[in-house]
C-alpha cells in the first residue's frame, strides 16, 4: 500500500511539473511551493511507514501464535473471518496468567453430630460419641494444583483433620507428581486415592462436593474406620481406550497402602493389615448415547495381616467393585458393590464380606433432598473384620446450597448392627469451599 | 438499460445476500476455535467430551483451553442445556474436576462475547461457544457432526 501511495505521489509530482513547466516555465515561486509540497508529502509517507512497523510489532507481540496469514486465507470447509484489529484486554491477559501458577482451592466445614447409642462406637474427625451431640470441624482441605509444562503437573490434597480434644493432624491425602503423554496415557506418581469404586475417586476428602454429610461407610478413609484401603503411595495409569461411542477408560495401580484403621466398636484398637504392594486393575465408561452415566468396575488384589492376631500370618485380600452412577439433570444416582475376599494363606480359610451402598437425590432449586441405603456383612469368622459384622441401614436427609460457596446439610441415620442397639443418628453439617 | 445489465444487477444482489448470515444461521451457536487449530469437524459426542473436561487434549497434543461466557448469558445457558447440568451443578462439576486432578482450573470466564472472541483468537487450543450472528473476525468455526452453522440438520441451536 505504502509503494503505492509512493508511486502516486510521484506520478503526482511529475505530471504535476511538466503541466507547471509547460504552463509557466520561469514560474520559479510555484517550482519551490511544488518542492516543499513534495517534502511535506515524503515526511508523510515516512510517518505513516513508522506508524505501520509499529503497529506490526505490537500485533506480533500480542498474538505470536497466529499468523497473519491464517487469518486471512480463506478455507472451503470453515467460516474464517477477515483480518481482525487487536484489541486491547489486560483483563484477558490476567486471567491467561492465572492459568500457570499454582491454583488453590479450600474446604472447609462445620459439623453438629449426636448419636442415640448405648454402647461404644468409633467417633472420628473430632466427632465423641455420647449421650450428648457435640460441635467439631472434621477435614479442612487445601487442594493445589500447579502445572508445570504442557503435559507435567503436580496435585496435592493436604489435611488438617481434627482428632480428640480439638487436636488437629496434619495429612497429606494425596501428593501426585503426573505426566500427560496424551488422552490414552496419564502416568502419575506419588500418594493417590486408590481406584476402588467410584465415591473415593470422585469426591476426595472434600465435604462441599458431597451430597450427604459423610461418605458411606464402606468408602469412609481407613483411618477413620472405613474397610477399605483408600490411599497408597505408588503409581498408577489412567487413560482412555480407543472404544467410539463407548467412551471407555482404564486404570491400573501399583503401590503400598499400609492400611492401619481403628476398630468401630469403640475398643480404641487398630488393626495394622500391614499390606504388601497391591495391584488393582480398573476400567469405567462414559457412553456418548448416555450423558451423565458412568460405569465401572475394579479387581485390587494385596496381601495383609491381622495385627491382632500375628503379623506373619498372612491373608490374600481381593476386592472386587462395580458401579452405575448417573450424574445429569439434576439428579445423582450413585450405586456400588463390593465383595472383600480374605484368604489366610495358611489354611486356606476364605471369608467373603458382601456390602453396597444406594444414594439418589435430586435437586429442586437450592435444595437437593437424598436418600441412602448401606449395607456391610462381614462374617463373625473374619478375624481382620470382626468389629464390623452386620451393619446396614438408611439415612434421609436434604443439602441447601446457599449459594455457590456455601451448602448446608441435614441429615437422619438409622443403623442397624448385628448383635447391638441399633443407632440413630443426626448429622448437622455447614460445608464450604473457597 | 439493457434486460444483461438487470441480470447482472440481480445477480449480484442475489450473491450478495448469500453472504449475509440468515436469521437460521445466526441463531445457530458456532463452534470457535483458535485459528492454528488444524481441526476442522468434531462429533457432537466429542463436542460433551470437550466441554466437559473429558477430552483435554486436541488431536496433535495441544491442550484444550476452554472459553465460556459469564453465568446468566444466553451461551451459558445454551451450554448448560447441552451438557444437561444446572448453572451450580456445573460450577461443582469443575471444581470436583480440578480436584481429581483431570483439569488444571475451571474454564476461563469472560464476561463479553468480544472477549470470548479475543481469548479464542489469541490462546492457542481454545475452543468456545458463539451465536453466529456475534462471530467477528479472526477466529475459525468448526463443523458439527459434518455441519457448519446455517445448514439443515445443524445441532446446536
Amino acid at each position: 500500500m505504502l509503494r503505492g501511495s509512493s508511486a502516486a505521489v510521484v506520478f503526482l509530482v511529475l505530471t504535476t511539473s511538466v503541466w507547471a513547466q509547460d504552463s509557466a516555465p520561469s514560474d520559479q515561486k510555484a517550482i519551490a511551493l511544488l518542492v516543499e509540497q513534495v517534502k511535506a508529502l515524503q515526511q508523510e509517507t515516512s510517518d505513516l511507514r513508522d506508524k505501520v512497523k509499529k503497529l506490526e510489532a505490537d500485533r506480533a507481540t500480542a498474538s505470536p501464535a497466529v499468523p497473519a496469514t491464517e487469518t486471512a486465507a480463506p478455507q472451503p470447509s470453515q467460516v474464517m473471518a477477515e483480518a481482525a484489529p487487536p484489541e486491547s484486554s489486560p483483563e484477558l491477559a490476567a486471567a491467561m496468567h492465572d492459568l500457570h501458577g499454582i491454583q488453590w482451592r479450600g474446604f472447609g466445614e462445620l459439623n453438629y453430630q449426636g448419636l442415640d447409642q448405648r454402647q461404644p462406637e468409633l467417633g472420628t474427625y473430632g466427632f465423641t460419641p455420647g449421650s450428648a451431640a457435640n460441635f467439631y470441624t472434621g477435614d479442612f482441605d487445601l487442594f493445589l494444583h500447579s502445572r508445570l509444562t504442557e503435559k507435567t503437573s503436580v496435585l496435592a490434597d493436604i489435611t488438617f483433620e481434627e482428632a480428640d480434644a480439638q487436636s488437629y493432624k496434619l495429612d497429606l491425602r494425596q501428593a501426585l507428581l503426573q505426566y500427560e503423554m496424551n488422552e490414552h496415557l496419564k502416568i502419575s506418581f506419588g500418594r493417590y486415592q486408590t481406584g476402588i469404586g467410584y465415591y473415593n475417586s470422585a469426591y476426595r476428602s472434600a465435604a462441599w462436593l458431597q451430597t450427604t454429610a459423610d461418605r458411606p461407610l464402606i468408602m469412609e478413609y481407613a483411618s477413620n474406620g472405613g474397610l477399605l484401603p483408600t490411599q497408597a503411595v505408588g503409581v498408577f495409569l489412567t487413560g482412555a481406550i480407543p472404544s467410539g461411542k463407548f467412551g471407555l477408560n482404564y486404570i491400573a495401580e501399583y503401590g503400598s497402602s499400609d492400611t492401619i484403621r481403628p476398630d468401630l466398636n469403640g475398643s480404641g484398637t487398630f488393626d495394622d493389615e500391614n499390606d504388601g504392594n497391591h495391584v488393582l486393575l480398573g476400567w469405567f465408561a462414559r457412553p456418548d448415547w448416555a450423558p451423565g452415566l458412568q460405569l465401572g468396575g475394579s479387581f485390587f488384589h494385596d496381601k495383609i495381616s491381622d495385627s491382632e492376631i500375628s503379623l506373619t500370618d498372612r491373608f490374600g485380600q481381593t476386592i472386587l467393585n462395580s458401579y452405575v452412577v448417573y450424574v445429569g439433570h439434576g439428579i445423582e444416582s450413585l450405586n456400588e458393590v463390593f465383595l472383600i475376599r480374605e484368604t489366610q494363606l495358611a489354611t486356606g480359610f476364605v471369608s467373603n464380606m458382601p456390602a453396597f451402598y444406594s444414594q439418589i437425590s435430586r435437586r429442586w432449586g437450592r435444595v437437593r433432598p437424598f436418600v441412602r441405603y448401606q449395607y456391610i456383612n462381614a462374617s463373625d469368622r473374619n478375624t481382620i473384620f470382626n468389629d464390623v459384622g452386620l451393619r446396614a441401614g438408611p439415612s434421609f436427609g436434604a443439602r441447601y446450597d446457599f449459594n455457590d460457596y456455601v451448602a448446608f446439610k441435614a441429615q437422619l441415620d438409622h443403623t442397624q448392627r448385628q448383635g447391638l442397639p441399633d443407632l440413630n443418628g443426626l448429622h448437622l453439617q455447614v460445608a464450604f469451599t473457597f | 438499460m439493457s434486460g444483461r445489465s438487470i441480470s447482472v444487477l440481480l445477480l449480484t444482489f442475489l450473491a450478495g445476500l448469500a453472504l449475509i448470515p440468515s436469521a437460521a444461521a445466526q441463531g445457530d451457536l458456532a463452534v470457535v476455535v483458535s485459528p492454528g487449530n488444524p481441526i476442522a469437524n468434531v462429533s457432537l459426542g466429542d463436542l460433551r467430551k470437550l466441554f466437559n473436561g473429558e477430552k483435554r487434549s486436541w488431536p496433535g497434543g495441544m491442550r484444550v483451553k476452554l472459553v465460556v461466557r459469564a453465568p446468566g448469558s444466553r451461551e451459558r445457558i445454551a451450554l448448560l442445556q447441552f451438557l444437561n447440568l444446572s448453572e451450580s451443578d456445573y460450577k461443582q462439576y469443575w471444581t470436583a474436576q480440578v480436584v481429581r486432578g483431570e483439569a488444571d482450573s475451571e474454564p476461563f470466564t469472560a464476561p463479553s462475547i468480544g472477549m470470548v472472541l479475543e481469548a479464542v483468537r489469541v490462546l492457542p487450543g481454545a475452543i468456545s461457544l458463539v451465536y453466529a450472528g456475534d462471530l467477528k473476525p479472526g477466529v475459525k468455526v468448526i463443523k458439527i457432526n459434518g455441519l457448519l452453522p446455517g445448514a439443515p440438520g445443524y445441532l446446536l441451536r
